[in-house]
């Protein structure tokens, strides 16, 4: 039998569908910094992310058919999903226009920070690379988007631009860091 | 909703940023069309590689979830003590067991490195970590009446180890037979907090392997270490309630094997 930590993601959840909590440990041990640190990136306060992180750790065990290997890497998997209850989040709380006006400040002038303690370096570097060649309003607008938990509609007003480019401009941009991504040698972002 | 406007909507949707009915439309779209699925998938991909910066973890946050597994109920009684099971089989399902996964969790918590500090400080056997398998199976802890140890320490081939703190003052004696089977001797760590729990591991060849918990006063316990097991030293370490799949405290005492 191979070691916990020589089997693959896949079998992992395997391992977890059948009720072996040090499976889950081991999935913990993997991707938990990960899903915290978007967490907390996307909540700006470590307690709601440690909350959200137990949130989906806990769903993976309940219900660990809903990952299917076929669609992606385990780790973008959990990522979505801490991200989808991350922006929940931010969408229900109550200091939300406030919130909003302060991050599209801080968005809007931050220096690019995507990188911190990135636990693989080299698709960090990919990534940031890739992000760093974006048009800047399509930039501004995906980090809007994902890191700031709006809608692309509230990116729009945000921007004081239509919806519609907006909309474009982040499909267009997502489909641009997919080729470099491709291109890089980063796996899964292929269609 | 039509292919080309879900198409559209695919980017910001990847990213959580599509809400409303529009949602809505595009989830009834994506059922029907693989092309979507496949197009949002790969972007899934990009944003989680856009979203993959990794925080050190917050001490103790695994205890939270791993103690949220069983679901336990307030008043429960703490779980009788391990029973050793190939990992991936419910480790052992009473009878009158349905079979929701709930009471299935319950059940096979009381297997593994999750068990409760509290329902630990009772367990006697403790669990197993196998050399392959690292930190699963627990496999039938074993009572360990003094007339066990007693008998394990006239064994032919036993070796006693001796657990010593930093500043050299015993804290532990444990007995090990050749077939791999060991017992805690004796015992003077100092009791520990509620929700914390000592734990002890085989160090081999710098990698430490949960040998299991011993709870937060240990007196009697015993283990296994698998055949292929060959550690170097045996060390005890403080961790919250639960265990760790690493260590996360401190050596605590030491023994060379």
């Amino acid at each position: 039998m191979p070691r916990i930590d020589e089997l693959s993601d896949a079998q992992l959840v395997t391992s977890i569908a059948r009720y072996s909590e040090v499976a889950l440990a081991e999935a913990y041990r993997r991707h938990g910094g990960a899903v915290f640190g978007l967490a907390k990136r996307v909540l700006n306060n470590p307690t709601d992310a440690e909350d959200v992180t137990q949130e989906i750790f806990l769903r993976l065990w309940n219900q660990p058919d809903r990952f299917d290997a076929a669609r992606g890497s385990l780790r973008s998997f959990l990522l979505a999903q801490a991200h989808g209850r991350a922006v929940d989040a931010v969408r229900s709380s109550s200091s939300r226009r406030a919130r909003e006006a302060r991050d599209a400040v801080r968005t809007a002038d931050a220096p690019y920070d995507m990188q911190r303690e990135v636990w693989d370096l080299a698709v960090a570097d990919q990534v940031s690379g890739a992000m760093g060649e974006l048009p800047e309003e399509e930039r501004r607008a995906i980090e809007l988007a994902y890191f700031d938990g709006h809608t692309y509609r509230e990116v729009a007003q945000l921007l004081d631009q239509p919806e519609g480019t907006v909309k474009s401009r982040i499909r267009n941009g997502m489909r641009r860091m997919r080729a470099a991504l491709a291109d890089a040698g980063v796996r899964g972002v292929d269609a | 909703m039509s292919h080309e406007e879900a198409s559209d909507l695919l980017g910001a949707y990847a990213l959580d940023a599509v809400d409303g009915d529009e949602c809505t439309e595009l989830e009834q779209h994506l059922e029907t069309c693989p092309r979507c699925r496949a197009e949002l998938d790969s972007l899934r991909e990009v944003a989680g590689a856009m979203g993959n910066s990794v925080e050190p973890l917050p001490e103790g946050l695994w205890s939270q979830i791993a103690v949220r597994l069983p679901e336990r109920q307030e008043d429960e009684e703490a779980p009788p003590m391990p029973q050793l099971a190939p990992a991936g089989r419910s480790p052992f399902r009473p009878a009158a067991d349905g079979p929701t996964r709930r009471r299935r969790i319950m059940v096979s918590t009381i297997g593994t490195i999750a068990v409760a500090a509290a329902a630990v400080a009772i367990v006697l056997g403790i669990g197993l970590v196998r050399a392959d398998n690292r930190v699963s199976n627990l496999q039938a802890g074993q009572a360990a009446p003094s007339s066990t140890v007693a008998a394990a320490l006239h064994a032919p081939g036993h070796r006693l180890i001796t657990l010593d703190s930093s500043s050299h003052a015993e804290e532990a004696q444990v007995v090990v037979l050749p077939s791999g089977q060991g017992y805690l001797v004796s015992s003077t760590l100092p009791s520990l907090d509620k929700g914390r729990t000592y734990q002890l591991w085989a160090i081999e060849g710098n990698q430490p392997i949960s040998l299991g918990l011993l709870g937060g006063s240990p007196s009697q316990a015993g283990f296994t270490m698998a055949g292929s097991t060959r550690p170097s030293h045996l060390s005890i370490t403080a961790e919250p309630a639960g265990g760790s799949v690493f260590p996360t405290g401190p050596i605590i005492a030491n023994g060379t094997v």
